[in-house]
């Protein structure tokens, strides 16, 4: 703008103000107008006359008398200010009265906020005034502008001593008053603290809140929920407290939000986290009203409400886990208790039989006593189907608040599944127990309850299986009660026991269920032989007895290979005879075992009253056809039925006790009683009599294992596991030639774990016996082994058809 | 804080705003105008509310040539303030027509002003 081409006219001078200058007479003049300006009477001022003030005093080099002269004044007044209206609000101590103490405290508040406020209006109309000198003068002499200098003044004059220890004070006690659950005026805690927020004290930009609000306060903080936790912890219930700590997160976080700092917050929740909750979880969590109670009355918003508040600390998540844990387990031993009971009761039968059996007194309390190892079995089914049913229940139970209030956390669930495997793997017979409980569902609950929920009832039993560790035992049991199943034509629906091996195949694969499937491809096969032998039958002469043969595969069938004897009357040989010959004409080579254990056989027998047809088991019946011959009131000892029939003694009792002691006493046992004595006779009993024609008399049978039986199982199971980890072991020597001890057994366990839990030091030792037979070799170095390939070639033995299963 | 009653309504860009020079001559601009200059920008601030703000008259200690030439950049500079970056602000020709022989007083003028 000032570029302008020379040409010659008249130029002015500019306007001197020099020689009747004088800044002593201006500042004189200037003075009184900025003592107005700081009493607000600015607008009767004029502003151009007080800027030209300033203005000349810069131009005449008189910056750094207009500067201290504005800050003593301005400092004046400050000083006026807090003595006139800061000191006075001053809370007079002992003050006991809270809501006097609080008005109090909050004048003092309103009291620096005004002066505040008023302090910058003044020094903004200052500025606007001298802003000449700033834009000149402060910047050349290296003194901050008036803006900055009045807070500078500020601080010094105001935010110090007394006044600031007092301010401090006056704002926790409002903080303090407000968590007492008292209202305070928030908006002057607030202006106060902006004023802190606004003055910064160094060049780092801290301000006076961080420098001297932010630590007592959270101090205060630490100490007043310190002391509320303890509090807490002593007087109230777990849901009380997390409501309780909830509502002191969302105060304090309001607190920050609208008269502290929003920096504050983390620190303030911090001091929260730490001293109500991390010093109280695993007191909370444990309390009579903690999680177990919560569980037990399924309080959804509680434990909701537990799981958010204990997840916001890094230690929550895991003490609820452990919580959890403990509380699965103190469940669980609950019901596991049920089946130790079962073992006690049934220790207690096997006591009292072998007390009884050498004399067999008839006192009439030892008579009760009799009664118990049958009740026992019966009960041990009831109690196995609670147990599993328990479980389901439970399950249940923590599924819905796992999914309601846990917020499908993969970590609770995680423990949860932990929990529920160690307490089910607790109880030595759950393999047992489930494999029951499936048999039951397929056998009975299919007639009251539709697909969908069967489907449903099986599907959770799975989960329960999967828990499981050992699951070869499950195997072995569920075999045996799907034969019993099969063979007895009990299974309900076939279409249910192919999707409950489905469902098995899909959590074990193929290997585990091939037998079963085995099982039931022998069932098909023989539905198709015993209709060629009837055809065939039609052709030739067909023997006196109609014969239905079961066809099993030895290796899929879970039934003792040792076949108990049994003298078959002629008619009946004469029946196997005939199928065998059918038989091996059809299939050289084969051998057949008549095991008739499994069988059952349907018998007409003329009583007195009527004629009944009975459906009893193949032994029953051949003890039966003993008495065919007898005439009326002939007696048989149990010796002599014993030797015509060769039967072994403990499968003799049960028929006999099921024909003369159950509901349908078709025979009469002298003495009467329930338990078949060896001493014992029987005799026919042609009075019998039953409302229906048709009568199916069920073996008395042990569908639970006894004692014996269980312990018979677990040797064929040790059996079966040592051919398995050899099996593993040529596999995967068989893969690798050359392997560590260490990799060999880690990868053994790896392999076998689906199955069950193989202990390294039967590893180590069926490893001794792979070297003993020359399977494999011990290296050099002792450590490692080789695996000896043309020995094996040499010996195809059971270990490569194991290698398939 | 004790306000005029009559300055509390909002100030608007288009208030009219008198401004005197020291030989009697009076000018009317518009406040946008008037904002172009610091010094005016915070005589005229209703928030500080001086004698000028109130009554919107302001002063300039110069002659009226000198005033004219100022209002004449301030309203110059009020108006191409908002173009667009492609418009040519034709400052040359603003130049031209200053006379030099008020150049020197201008110039202190504009200093005591903020521009």
């Amino acid at each position: 703008m000032a570029t302008g081409r020379a040409r010659v006219k008249t130029i002015r001078p500019p306007q001197r103000y020099g020689p009747e200058f004088s800044s002593q007479k201006t500042w004189a003049l200037l003075e009184p107008n900025i003592r107005e300006i700081l009493n607000h009477n600015a607008m009767n001022l004029s502003f151009e006359e007080n800027h030209r003030y300033a203005y000349n005093m810069v131009l005449c080099k008189e910056g750094p008398m207009l500067y201290e002269g504005v800050k003593r004044l301005v400092k004046e007044n400050l000083v006026k200010l807090a003595n006139e209206v800061i000191i006075p609000k001053f809370p007079t101590s002992g003050a006991s009265d809270l809501m006097h103490k609080s008005q109090e405290d909050e004048a003092l508040l309103k009291a620096l906020r005004r002066v505040w406020d008023d302090h910058k209006s003044s020094m903004y109309r200052l500025g606007q005034i001298l802003k000449y000198m700033d834009r000149v003068y402060t910047k050349g002499a290296g003194v901050p502008e008036t803006w900055e200098a009045g807070l500078e003044l500020f601080l010094e004059n105001i935010m110090r001593g007394p006044i600031q220890v007092h301010l401090i004070t006056a704002i926790l006690d409002q903080v303090q008053f407000e968590r007492d659950g008292h209202v305070i005026n928030r908006s002057a805690v607030k202006g106060c603290v902006d004023v802190l927020l606004g003055l910064t004290t160094d060049d780092k930009g801290t301000n006076l809140y961080k420098r001297d609000l932010e630590q007592p306060l959270l101090a205060a903080s630490e100490k007043f929920y310190q002391g509320e936790g303890d509090r807490l912890v002593e007087t109230c219930g777990a849901p009380e407290f997390l409501s309780r700590v909830e509502t002191y997160l969302e105060a304090e976080e309001s607190r920050t939000q609208h008269y502290l700092s929003r920096l504050t917050a983390p620190a303030l929740r911090n001091v929260l986290y730490n001293h109500l909750l991390t010093a109280h979880l695993s007191a909370v969590i444990s309390m009579p009203t903690g999680l177990n109670s919560m569980i037990e009355s399924d309080k959804i918003e509680d434990l909701e409400r537990l799981y958010r508040i204990f997840t916001l600390v890094p230690e929550g998540l895991s003490t609820l886990k452990r919580a959890l844990k403990d509380s699965i387990a103190g469940r669980g031993k609950e019901i596991n208790r049920i089946s130790l009971a079962i073992d006690a009761s049934e220790k207690e039968a096997a006591a009292t039989r072998s007390d009884l059996d050498p004399d067999a007194p008839k006192g009439k309390g030892k008579e009760k006593e009799k009664k118990r190892p049958q009740n026992a079995t019966a009960q041990t089914l009831t109690f196995a189907l609670q147990w599993v049913q328990d479980i389901l229940d439970l399950k249940d139970k923590f599924e819905a608040i796992w999914k309601q209030a846990f917020k499908k956390d993969r970590e609770v669930e995680s423990a949860l599944n932990e929990a529920f495997e160690s307490f089910i793997n607790l109880n030595e017979r759950c393999s047992e127990f489930i494999s029951l409980f499936i048999d039951d569902h397929l056998k009975r609950g299919l007639k009251g309850k539709s697909d969908a929920e069967v489907e449903s009832i099986l599907d959770k039993t799975i989960i329960v299986f999967r828990y499981i560790t050992e699951k070869d035992v499950f195997e072995r049991y569920y075999k045996g009660h799907l034969a019993k199943r099969l063979l007895l034509g009990r299974s309900v629906s076939d279409d249910a026991e192919r999707g409950m091996l489905a469902k098995l195949k899909v959590e074990c694969g193929f290997q585990f269920t091939q037998k079963l499937e085995g099982m039931f491809q022998d069932m098909k096969v023989s539905v198709d032989t015993n209709t060629a032998y009837r055809a065939h039958l039609s052709k030739t002469t067909p023997p006196d007895v109609d014969l239905s043969v079961t066809v099993m595969t030895s290796t899929f069938w879970p039934v003792s290979y040792i076949v108990s004897p049994c003298n078959l009357p002629p008619p009946l040989l004469r029946a196997c005879q005939s199928f065998e010959q059918f038989y091996f004409a059809r299939h050289s080579g084969r051998r057949l075992t008549w095991l008739p254990s499994h069988g059952n056989g349907d018998v007409r027998v003329v009583f007195n009253k009527r004629t009944h047809d009975l459906n009893v088991s193949t032994y029953a019946l051949v003890i039966l056809l003993l008495f065919e011959s007898l005439g009326d009131g002939e007696f048989l000892t149990y010796s002599e039925i014993k030797e015509a029939t060769g039967i072994v003694d403990n499968e003799l009792q049960r028929h006999l006790q099921s024909l003369a002691c159950a509901k349908y006493k078709v025979l009469k046992k002298h003495p009467p009683s329930r338990d078949v004595a060896l001493d014992d006779s029987f005799s026919f009993n042609a009075d019998f009599t039953a409302d229906l024609q048709k009568i199916k008399i069920s073996t008395v049978s042990a569908r639970v294992e006894t004692g014996d039986e269980r312990k018979e199982t677990k040797d064929r199971i040790e059996e079966e596991r040592r051919h398995q980890t050899e099996a593993c072991i040529v596999r995967i020597m068989k893969d690798r030639k050359h392997m560590k001890h260490n990799d060999l057994v880690n990868e053994v366990t790896r392999q076998l774990a689906s199955r069950f839990q193989p202990d390294p030091l039967v590893i180590k030792k069926r490893i001794e016996g792979l070297i003993d037979r020359e399977y494999l070799e011990r290296c050099e170095d002792r450590k490692s082994y080789n695996y000896l390939v043309s020995l094996i070639l040499c010996l195809p033995s059971a270990y490569d058809w194991l290698t398939v299963c | 804080m004790t306000e005029d009653i009559d300055m509390q309504t909002e100030p608007k860009d288009t208030d009219w705003v008198c401004v005197n020079s020291t030989d009697g001559f009076s000018f009317l601009v518009r406040r946008k105008v008037a904002y172009a200059s610091g010094t005016m920008r915070n005589m005229l601030d209703t928030e500080s509310n001086y004698a000028e703000a109130s009554t919107r008259t302001c002063t300039i200690y110069q002659r009226g040539i000198i005033v004219e030439k100022l209002l004449e950049y301030m309203a110059f500079r009020a108006h191409y303030e908002s173009v667009g970056p492609k418009e040519e602000i034709p400052v040359h020709e603003f130049m031209e027509r200053i006379p030099p022989e008020i150049v020197l007083e201008l110039l202190l003028a504009a200093d005591y002003q903020e521009m």
